[in-house]
């Protein structure tokens, strides 16, 4: 979706950074050292909504997974900047503010920042509705494998219902969150 | 920023990720075996988060007043002649109570039953919640600097929410009566049945150890027994919502998704909540399973 054209051209990139390096003025490049952290600091944001109370009955148990949202988008369009460190680190935070057993999240977003690194060039450059159709897989086999993982943890049969609405609303606010995202990313990162 | 040539840049990554996959199910898996040892790191980083996560909560709660201030606008008419006609009922009931409790009163004085220890109370802003199917707890601004402890009860003005499962100083976890772990020992009021209220993660928790043949009717009012000594006797619970297929279903009588700020209330019992144990045998991610369910098997 957003910065495609830059992304197609990688190895012409590569020089033109090299070359804003010697050319650019202090100010932008603060600028820039600001807008890579954009993924890491975009994705801890995400982490905290998601775990914010809403006053909306029965939200907790369906609260959409945001920070999943932000992971993908950036694997896809800046993979780099957010390496699995920052990942690891904002998914074991996410556990240990929610008291969901620590590791899980951290484990699972790791998992699907491979899986979509690894797929990412069928994504990149290609209108929306792929990249939502690929945050479908991915957010389903997140939702099926978290609750078999809980399911195991906990060693009962967890009512599958609410996975499937957090997986439906997960989706279904992927659009908004990565229109967000993009915008942000535009703006911010329209040198980088 | 350490600046890192490409090529050593992304060797490192690939090294980097499977570390962190492997470091990850090994929090998993002790976790799982050891509680103790984590529990310290979880309320460290909710000390630290919880003053940033109060102010993030405050413009979400401050939308969610307008909107229900904008709501109650609307109906101020009606309101005002349903609050009229209450009160009037209400009425009726003060004068009943006030006979009640003189009778009360002479009657105590008459038995020489010693009174219960009066309860001190601490209002708490919810910062987070679990986010999630599989666990039902809330974070409150609250901890043990504003005396906050162990097994306390969690409660709002309809009723029981559920007890403060982990205190830091400036934080603490309350663990739901929906969780999976959370088990409340409740008499079912008019038939005087002692059951274990259990939760499932779902939105209605059950009841267990229920005699076979009890006469449960839907409606009939679930408050705690006192059994265990964690909560007092007779805090509101909520009440029967179905019956039907073994285990009767309890439906809270706090909307327990809507809580913004609940009460934490010490009874002085705190003390009657035994340490978390290491290692459980069965379940139980923080030991309540074994603590309070022994009680109840009885």
């Amino acid at each position: 979706m957003a910065n495609g054209p830059q992304m197609a051209s990688r190895p012409g990139a590569k020089y033109g950074v090299v070359l804003k390096a010697v050319t650019a003025p202090t100010r932008q490049r603060v600028d820039n050292a600001a807008a890579r952290l954009l993924p890491i600091v975009t994705t801890l944001m995400a982490m905290i909504i998601s775990i914010q109370p809403a006053p909306i009955p029965g939200y907790a148990a369906v609260a959409p997974a945001f920070t999943l949202m932000a992971v993908y988008h950036w694997t896809i369009y800046r993979p780099k900047l957010l390496p699995p460190l920052s990942v690891f680190l904002i998914g074991v935070t996410q556990d240990l503010l929610t008291g969901t057993p620590a590791g899980v999240s951290a484990f699972v977003m790791l998992l699907a920042r491979a899986i979509v690194l690894r797929l990412r060039r069928h994504f990149v450059n290609r209108p929306f509705p792929f990249v939502w159709i690929g945050f479908t897989m991915l957010s389903g086999g997140v939702m099926l494998f978290l609750w078999a993982l809980y399911c195991l943890l906990d060693r009962t049969l967890i009512d599958f219902r609410g996975t499937i609405f957090r997986a439906v609303l997960t989706i279904s606010l992927f659009p908004a969150a990565s229109f967000l995202l993009g915008r942000t990313q535009r703006s911010l990162m329209s040198t980088g | 920023m350490i600046r890192l040539s490409p090529l050593r840049r992304t060797s490192l990554q690939r090294v980097a990720f499977p570390l962190l996959v492997l470091l990850s199910v090994t929090m998993i898996i002790l976790g799982k075996a050891d509680q103790v040892m984590l529990e310290s790191l979880r309320i460290a980083v909710a000390d630290a988060a919880a003053p940033a996560l109060e102010i993030l909560s405050r413009p979400l709660s401050a939308l969610a007043d307008l909107a229900t201030r904008a709501r109650r606008l609307v109906s101020v008419y009606q309101e005002n002649d349903r609050l009229a006609e209450e009160n009037e009922r209400l009425m009726g009931w003060q004068q009943a109570a006030l006979k009640l409790a003189s009778e009360n009163s002479q009657l105590r004085g008459l038995l020489k039953l010693t009174p219960e220890p009066t309860a001190t109370y601490l209002t708490a802003r919810v910062v987070a919640n679990s986010g999630g199917a599989y666990v039902r707890s809330l974070m409150v601004y609250a901890g043990s600097e504003n005396g906050v402890a162990r097994g306390q009860a969690a409660v709002t003005g309809d009723g029981l929410v559920g007890r403060v499962s982990e205190v830091g100083s400036r934080a603490a976890r309350v663990l739901l009566v929906t969780d999976l772990n959370s088990r409340v020992p409740v008499i079912v009021e008019g038939s005087q049945q002692r059951a274990l209220l259990a939760g499932d993660n779902s939105e209605r928790p059950y009841l267990r150890y229920l005699d076979t043949g009890a006469a449960i009717r839907i409606g009939d009012r679930i408050v705690t027994s006192g059994q265990g000594g964690v909560f007092p006797p007779g805090l509101p619970v909520g009440v029967v919502a179905s019956v039907d297929g073994g285990a009767p279903r309890v439906e809270p009588y706090v909307e327990l998704s809507r809580v913004g700020y609940l009460r934490i209330v010490d009874y002085g019992l705190a003390d009657a909540l035994p340490k978390p144990v290491p290692i459980v045998p069965r379940g139980g991610r923080r030991g309540e399973r074994s603590a309070d369910g022994q009680q109840a098997r009885r």
